[in-house]
């Protein structure tokens, strides 16, 4: 039982709030690139993430790392999402998991 | 195999839509109504997410809770039995976790593992009683996103999950509908604690048949307040009269009438007149005299 080391649900737009925090976020791959990925947010905002990365990529992937600016994340795990994936209630999830339910999960 | 999955999707962007609204009485209704739609469909047997709020409510028949590794991390003992949970004041036994499995350690007799849902990491062990059980285990790899049932338990003050199923999630809007179900329960489970802490003030307050409709699908907590929600064929002042009779239940020689119009602000006739009534439906009697009045028992079962 080990609640010190959580990740936070964020999209495009809460990962300014979390820079230098653990974060976790599902974005749709755009292109990848030397040393990691550019992707599509569920608010479409753009995120660069640099890591390894699993391969074959599928259209969608889970990030979970560290912030390093509003933009970007050090990636420590990336997880493939397959290629249908429902943006919209992952992006309200992100709301809630970061507004009035942020209790039950940071 | 997607027919089913692609439930999780509608279901999903029904809660979705819904949360938002769930401040107002009659969107808990339209949810629930949703949710008891959807738990008849042909779900996942091994993950009944969508608990009917009867069965919720019942004492005696606990769900499957989905909760956040965070929840349980939180959760505390309920009353007098060590071995039950209780998680913002619904008591849990069985829970329902995703999350990424690391550590996985295999045994004789059984299997241990970690799991990691971004909200906490919690010890999951699960025997090996059956092929089946040594058969499901071996799907399950290192690093990837699985759904857990099972039953919470507590040892030396560490919580852990003794777990009957497990199974890999193929579709990932699972995860998100996972966290939709835990915010979904979460606020269920808040607003009838709300509510019954509402209920006990009932007989200072008395309401009149608008908190009968919109409490409706509460009918089942009736036992644990003294006010009949689902008392059929009683309507707003003979409910009133009633319930005071019934918070009053301790006093033998029963209320005056006098009393029930003045504490209920009620005119004297109206008061005669659901006194006849509920006589006649026998659930109040005479005691001294034709001016005092009893109920027959102290809450509505």
């Amino acid at each position: 039982m080990d609640t010190q080391n959580p990740a936070v649900l964020v999209n495009g737009d809460l990962l300014r709030n979390y820079v230098g925090t653990r974060v976790r976020t599902v974005i749709q791959v755009v292109r990848p690139d030397a040393g990691g990925l550019t992707g599509r947010s569920t608010d479409e905002k753009q995120i660069v993430v640099k890591g390894t990365l699993p391969s074959p990529l599928t259209t969608f992937v889970e990030v979970i790392g560290v912030a390093d600016t509003a933009q970007s994340i050090r990636a420590e795990i990336v997880t493939n999402f397959g290629d249908a994936f429902d943006t919209n209630n992952f992006n309200q999830l992100c709301q809630l998991a970061n507004g009035d339910y942020r209790h039950l999960f940071i | 195999m997607d027919g089913r999955f692609s439930y999780y999707f509608l279901y999903s962007v029904f809660i979705i839509t819904a949360v938002p609204l769930l401040s107002t009485q009659s969107s808990v209704e339209k949810i629930n109504k949703t949710m008891n739609f959807f738990s008849e469909s042909q779900f996942d047997g091994g993950s009944q997410a969508a608990n009917s709020p009867a069965a919720a409510a019942n004492r005696d028949t606990f769900g499957l809770i989905p909760l956040t590794i965070k929840q349980i991390g939180e959760a505390s003992h309920s009353g007098d039995d060590r071995s039950n949970f209780n998680v913002s004041g619904a008591d849990v036994v069985n829970v329902s976790v995703v999350g990424m499995v690391f550590n996985i350690v295999e045994r004789n007799l059984d299997v241990t593992f970690t799991l990691d849902d971004g909200t906490g990491k919690l010890d999951c062990k699960r025997w090996l009683n059956e092929p089946f059980d040594r058969l499901q285990m071996e799907d399950i790899r290192e690093g990837i996103y699985v759904h857990v049932d099972g039953h919470l338990k507590s040892f030396k003050g560490e919580k852990h999950v003794a777990v009957f199923s497990v199974r890999p999630v193929t579709n990932f809007d699972e995860i998100t509908f996972h966290f939709i179900a835990c915010i979904h329960n979460h606020m269920r489970t808040s607003k009838v604690q709300k509510i019954q802490g509402d209920g006990e003030n009932m007989n200072s307050i008395p309401k009149t048949t608008i908190q009968n409709g919109t409490n409706g699908f509460m009918s089942t907590q009736s036992s644990q307040n003294s006010v009949p929600f689902n008392f059929d064929g009683v309507k707003g002042v003979d409910q009133m009269v009633l319930a005071y009779l019934q918070a009053n239940f301790g006093i033998e020689k029963g209320i005056h009438v006098d009393e029930l119009a003045k504490k209920l602000k009620l005119p004297m006739n109206k008061i005669m007149e659901s006194v006849r009534t509920l006589e006649d439906e026998g659930v109040i009697y005479a005691t001294i005299d034709e001016f005092h009045y009893k109920a027959v028992q102290q809450a509505a079962v």
